[in-house]
């Protein structure tokens, strides 16, 4: 199945680069680009050359210089380039974001730095070995149930569509060795890179990942060099939150989120006034919080 | 509400193996050093020590590492006949049961109390989070109804001044409405308003009252408008003009800031 490329027309100028995850495609993001189009937010969900499905391999390094490309494209077009990706595509953004500090915000999305989470098999450790063995070129690592989804509806649907086309849109069946372990080494690279990033970080997580534990979105959290930084944790989703039962919220704080960064910004006047008292309070308990 | 991930609690990485090490060692060391004073009493109790308090901080993989190495370590070392492999008597046996026992027990108990801790920890973050939504979209929800309720005076203002209405002006015309959309009605009922193209575009909108001001009055306060007091001259009689009191106010709607002039009812 060969995923198009989309972008919104250009509506205002504030563009979002949505990066899907490992050897997927951007239908994963289709419902998240829609309501960020609709909220007024100019999006591009590109297809990149040996990181995306049906296309050759490539090391990450080139993954990372044609999401650097594609950024910078954006940027000559639009005042504010914001960036947004999905499992190990929030770790590539987090990479284009360490590239490109003049990013607006980065909303990191099931941000997969270890492929910790329950689902995961206990050997998953041995494929990083497996790699140097003859195995590599033919191992394919399944997806199995439950996909991502806690949806039970959704699950059996894309269940169907990965069996009879190999992908669907919460990403392929299966992911070849070479393509895993590149994605190891970006997530190597983008834990020791944490501290020099300095765009405004949005960080959302499930609790029950099923493929990154909480522990990736917590070393987020803990290393990033952002000023504004905010973290959401999920309860009724998996790891595909774009598309599992709180996408609706994944949406909207995303779409918040990005309005907020905007307006904080040094060029723009008209940040956000706060009028709930409750907010407010909220707000100095956590100022304090970070001073300590 | 089952976390699957709770199992997942302990810390990452080959550090926590360093630590299980370590500890071990120390335990060794400890029960070396007291072996004078214990001879084979408790051979394996320094190492059970070690496994919980590695269950508790590291988890239960290197938590079992150091189980199974300190049962090795305590028969080889702590039971008679010291630093041999090939006798094994009542005094191994004893080991070999009571030992792993209680200390699967205590560290089956902590792995538990770890889980369910970090399951609360989550939900708790959880919590949180849906909190802190709650207080942004109640801010949001003020904001909004703090603009409406702008929105209404703004209206309620335009209807019951409309007969000393003399401009209504956008404070940014590109990002506002037309103002003469909310003068309209004003401005239609009204025998001299003025709404047509060129003035749209410029964010302004003139009411009634605005034929009865001096040509130069009207020039300026439609250039330089502030909110506050102004004095304009009125036509009074057939060519004489009287200065006249008026009043500008600023509302604040979701459509865009507006300047509303209008003459003072008292004068």
């Amino acid at each position: 199945m060969k995923a198009p490329t989309f972008s919104t027309v250009r509506s205002n100028d504030h563009a979002v680069l949505l990066l899907h995850g490992l050897s997927s495609s951007p239908l994963e993001l289709r419902f998240l680009a829609r309501v960020l189009a609709d909220e007024g937010f100019a999006t591009h969900t590109p297809n990149i050359s040996g990181y995306s499905a049906g296309t050759t391999h490539s090391r990450m390094e080139q993954w990372v210089s044609a999401a650097v490309a594609e950024f910078d494209a954006l940027a000559a077009q639009y005042t504010h380039v914001s960036l947004c990706g999905l499992s190990m595509g929030a770790t590539l953004c987090a990479a284009v974001a360490h590239e490109r500090p003049s990013a607006r915000a980065l909303l990191l999305l099931s941000v997969t730095l270890n492929y910790d989470g329950w689902a995961i098999p206990w050997y998953r450790f041995l494929l990083d070995y497996a790699y140097y063995t003859p195995i590599r070129s033919r191992f394919h690592y399944r997806e199995r149930e439950p996909y991502g989804l806690r949806n039970e509806a959704l699950r059996a649907k894309i269940a169907r569509a990965m069996q009879k086309n190999g992908i669907s849109e919460v990403g392929p069946a299966s992911i070849a060795m070479p393509a895993l372990h590149e994605a190891s080494r970006l997530a190597h690279l983008v834990r020791n890179q944490l501290k020099g990033i300095s765009s405004d970080c949005l960080i959302i997580h499930a609790i029950d990942d099923e493929t990154s534990s909480p522990h990736n979105a917590r070393l987020v959290e803990a290393n990033v060099g952002a000023a504004f930084l905010r973290t959401i944790w999920l309860d009724d989703s998996y790891h595909m939150i774009p598309s599992d039962n709180e996408r609706e919220v994944v949406a909207r704080e995303c779409a918040l989120f990005l309005r907020e960064s905007a307006a904080s910004s040094a060029s723009s006047s008209n940040a956000m006034p706060v009028v709930s008292r409750a907010l407010a309070r909220r707000l100095r308990q956590l100022a304090t919080i970070a001073g300590k | 509400m089952l976390v699957r991930n709770a199992r997942r609690w302990a810390p990452r990485g080959g550090k926590r193996w360093i630590i299980a090490s370590s500890s071990l060692i120390i335990a060794a060391c400890l029960r070396s050093l007291l072996h004078p004073l214990l001879g084979p009493v408790m051979p394996g109790t320094a190492f059970m020590i070690a496994a919980v308090l590695v269950e508790y901080y590291c988890g239960l993989a290197p938590a079992v590492a150091v189980m199974i190495a300190g049962l090795c370590i305590a028969d080889y070392l702590f039971v008679p006949p010291y630093g041999r492999l090939d006798v094994i008597d009542q005094s191994d046996l004893r080991l070999m049961v009571s030992y792993p026992l209680i200390t699967i027990v205590v560290v089956t108990l902590v792995e538990r109390l770890r889980r369910a801790q970090y399951r609360a920890e989550l939900l708790a973050s959880v919590a949180q989070s849906r909190y802190e939504m709650l207080l942004r979209h109640d801010n949001e929800r003020l904001i909004a109804r703090r603009a409406t309720d702008e929105m209404h005076r703004m209206l309620h203002h335009i209807a019951q001044h409309n007969r000393s209405l003399i401009l209504i002006k956008a404070v940014d015309s590109s990002t506002s409405a037309p103002p003469g959309s909310f003068a309209a009605t004003a401005a239609t009922a009204t025998r001299n308003g003025i709404i047509d193209d060129e003035l749209f575009r410029a964010g302004i909108a003139y009411g009634g009252k605005h034929s009865e001001v001096h040509r130069e009055d009207l020039v300026r306060v439609s250039d330089r408008l502030v909110p506050g007091h102004h004095r304009v001259r009125f036509l009074s009689g057939e060519e004489d003009w009287r200065p006249v009191d008026c009043v500008c106010e600023r509302f604040a709607t979701p459509s865009g800031d507006f300047l509303i002039l209008r003459a003072d009812d008292a004068t």
